[in-house]
């Protein structure tokens, strides 16, 4: 059949053509996600490379041998840094502390025989991060003092090794940076199949059903467009990811083709779903917006699904773009191989999701259209 | 030789039934247009033809070939600018050709396609920059791409301006002049006095009648109307009116101060005797005009509606 691969590649350059004229679609296929990336990297992935450190301050007011040990300690702590490398004033800690110069105050005991040792933090910083930290690290300071002082020797420790599933920790710009793909890519789908609203508004696709073209090939040869869409997305984010901002990629190409491959093509079914009902562009645009936000949030396409309040994590289980952020990122940044249990579930779940939207499309099409069949 | 049989067609939709009865043979070469008022079942009608809607019931044939077994065969033969133009727009003139063209097994060369519908100059342009004449005639491009034996043309002059109407008329008539038959849906009565080999007038789902423009024309009654204005006072008109009263060929008048209207079976006799008449009375007569009868009156005729324009 020669003459159905002349009709293929005619109408696949057609598509091409077409893409590349369309100015939205390089906006919001490349341009967007690109400037959501590296708005995102740029604000939050800035400290995730410094280790955690807090400014503090230490009031010493009356110096004596159980302070000065204190102190000797406190300054060899790396995570604290000192706002002066000597003590200082109780007045002029308060006042650093009101006006937020440093996180929190150190108070030495004042004797040896008392023992107490005191931390003010600012009201508003009493829930915060570093004052939890802070406390921690004093805590464990203190307990160590009343060790020595009973004359005791740590039996326990505690050693803390962050662990992952890959071959190294997934760093949030690694997290941002396959977020960022799977929602161009998705995004892809949920807003592309605009095209056949306006197809068939214009007429167009009545048009083609008076020719002999087989409209399953049009249909394949636009597929074969958007897959080659979404791979010049893959690309370029992950060239901006990868050079731009340092993030680290372990592909294992199999596992990627393919979850992206499934991905793909149910997002871009959920679009035929709403173009079989949309009867404007404006009407799909809405459906795919708010498809599209729900999910970009909810997913953990920015931020983990497990950060999200524990009533709302169902919604990301039933969701698809959650199941398809994971598995690329299992593909892209884990290197999973095909043997994983999860990327299959993952990939069924997807598939489910897409092959119910065709369905469904396919028949709203036919009940809308008459002699579709012809 | 009937290149094109419709017979009973017949379509409802829901409870409104948009094609009730129509059946008419088209014959290799002519022009044949199908005219009537909205609502009445042309678009319809055509798209059954075009294999777009499957009728209630009836019989379609080209030739021997029907929709039912022969779908791809017909679709390879025949033609169709819908009325819609539709178009790809973010391709050219000659992109949008040479895709269609991608389709038939058949295609006429895209040169001279772009040649006839007078689009070379403008071949390289997209097609969302160019006018509504030059769209309506790539829709008309892409319909005989294939080279079809029959081509379906659904209102191609709507909306578009006299110059580029005649632009595309001329197309119509290069087709016929390649031996091509043409089926025409119109709005302007008098392009289809013009371009139209028979004419079928449709109305409410039913042909009214069908025939030759100037048969159709002839079929109605003789009566012609005969306006004439006077310069002199009231008095004069009322006085020719008076005269052309008694004349055995005028059938009625009307007169509105000077201007005097009268309809009469036999209009010159008529003329000649009120001219004697107001030659004599020495009544001067500014103007005189006989209205020519055309496809409009048939129109109206048949169906007892309006035509607008």
């Amino acid at each position: 059949m020669s003459h159905t691969r002349q009709q293929f590649a005619k109408m696949l350059t057609t598509h091409l053509k077409m893409t590349m004229r369309e100015k939205q679609a390089w906006f919001w296929g490349i341009f967007f996600p690109v400037i959501l990336m590296v708005l995102f990297m740029l604000i939050f992935s800035g400290s995730s490379d410094s280790t955690f450190s807090a400014e503090v301050a230490i009031v010493e007011e009356q110096p004596n041998a159980a302070s000065q040990a204190m102190l000797q300690q406190l300054q060899q702590i790396s995570a604290l840094e000192l706002k002066s490398d000597e003590p200082v004033t109780r007045e002029q800690a308060d006042t650093w502390v009101k006006e937020k110069e440093i996180a929190a105050a150190i108070i030495l005991p004042e004797a040896e025989s008392a023992s107490a040792l005191q931390l003010i933090v600012n009201k508003e910083n009493e829930q915060g991060v570093a004052t939890q930290a802070i406390v921690g690290i004093l805590d464990k300071l203190v307990q160590q003092a009343n060790l020595t002082a009973a004359g005791a020797v740590p039996t326990y420790e505690l050693r803390l090794e962050s662990v992952s599933s890959g071959n190294e920790d997934l760093e949030y710009k690694d997290f941002l940076l396959t977020g960022m793909i799977a929602l161009a890519i998705a995004q892809g789908g949920l807003f592309g199949m605009v095209d056949m609203v306006e197809m068939r508004r214009k007429g167009l696709l009545k048009r083609l059903r008076m020719t002999p073209a087989k409209m399953s090939l049009f249909g394949l040869s636009d597929m074969t467009m958007r897959m080659l869409f979404g791979l010049v997305q893959i690309v370029i984010l992950s060239l901006i990811g990868v050079l731009g901002f340092g993030a680290t990629l372990h592909l294992y190409l199999p596992s990627l083709i393919l979850v992206f491959l499934v991905g793909a093509l149910s997002f871009n079914a959920m679009g035929y779903l709403f173009s079989s009902f949309s009867k404007t562009t404006e009407a799909y645009m809405g459906m795919a917006n708010i498809a599209s936000f729900m999910m970009m949030f909810l997913s953990g396409i920015f931020f983990p699904v497990e950060t999200m309040p524990e009533w709302l994590q169902p919604v990301a289980l039933v969701l698809p773009l959650t199941y398809f952020v994971d598995n690329l990122r299992e593909s892209m940044v884990y290197a999973t191989g095909l043997g994983s249990a999860s990327l299959w579930s993952g990939l069924g779940i997807l598939a489910l999701w897409g092959a119910a939207a065709f369905l469904l499309g396919s028949r709203l099409y036919k009940a809308k259209s008459i002699a579709a069949a012809r | 030789m009937a290149v094109l049989e419709v017979r009973n067609l017949r379509k409802s939709f829901g409870s409104v039934r948009a094609v009730e009865d129509i059946s008419f043979t088209v014959e290799a070469g002519e022009v044949f247009t199908i005219i009537g008022p909205n609502g009445a079942g042309k678009t319809t009608t055509l798209e059954m033809i075009e294999g777009l809607t499957v009728p209630d019931g009836g019989k379609i044939a080209f030739g021997d070939r029907s929709w039912e077994q022969h779908a791809n065969a017909i679709k390879m033969k025949i033609g169709v600018q819908p009325q819609s133009s539709a178009l790809f727009d973010l391709l050219s003139p000659e992109e949008n050709l040479e895709l269609f063209s991608s389709f038939y097994s058949q295609a006429r060369p895209v040169e001279e396609v772009l040649e006839m519908i007078n689009l070379t100059d403008h071949r390289n342009k997209h097609v969302k920059s160019l006018s509504g004449g030059q769209r309506q005639r790539l829709a008309i491009g892409l319909a005989m791409i294939n080279d079809p034996d029959i081509i379906f043309l659904d209102e191609p002059t709507t909306g578009l301006d006299p110059q580029a109407r005649r632009n595309i008329w001329d197309i119509i008539l290069r087709l016929k002049e390649l031996g091509k038959t043409t089926i025409l849906t119109t709005h302007y009565m008098e392009e289809a006095e013009k371009l139209s080999d028979r004419v079928c007038i449709v109305d409410q789902g039913k042909v009214v009648t069908l025939d030759t423009p100037s048969a159709l024309i002839e079929r109605l009654t003789k009566e012609r109307e005969i306006r004439l204005t006077f310069i002199d006072e009231e008095e004069a008109a009322a006085d020719a009116e008076r005269f052309a009263q008694e004349q055995p060929s005028v059938v009625r008048t009307e007169r509105e101060g000077t201007a005097l209207q009268l309809w009469s079976v036999q209009p010159e006799d008529t003329l000649f005797a009120l001219f004697g008449f107001t030659k004599e009375r020495n009544y001067r007569v500014e103007q005189v005009s006989i209205r020519e009868m055309s496809l409009e009156d048939v129109f109206i005729a048949f169906t007892g509606k309006e035509w607008r324009d």
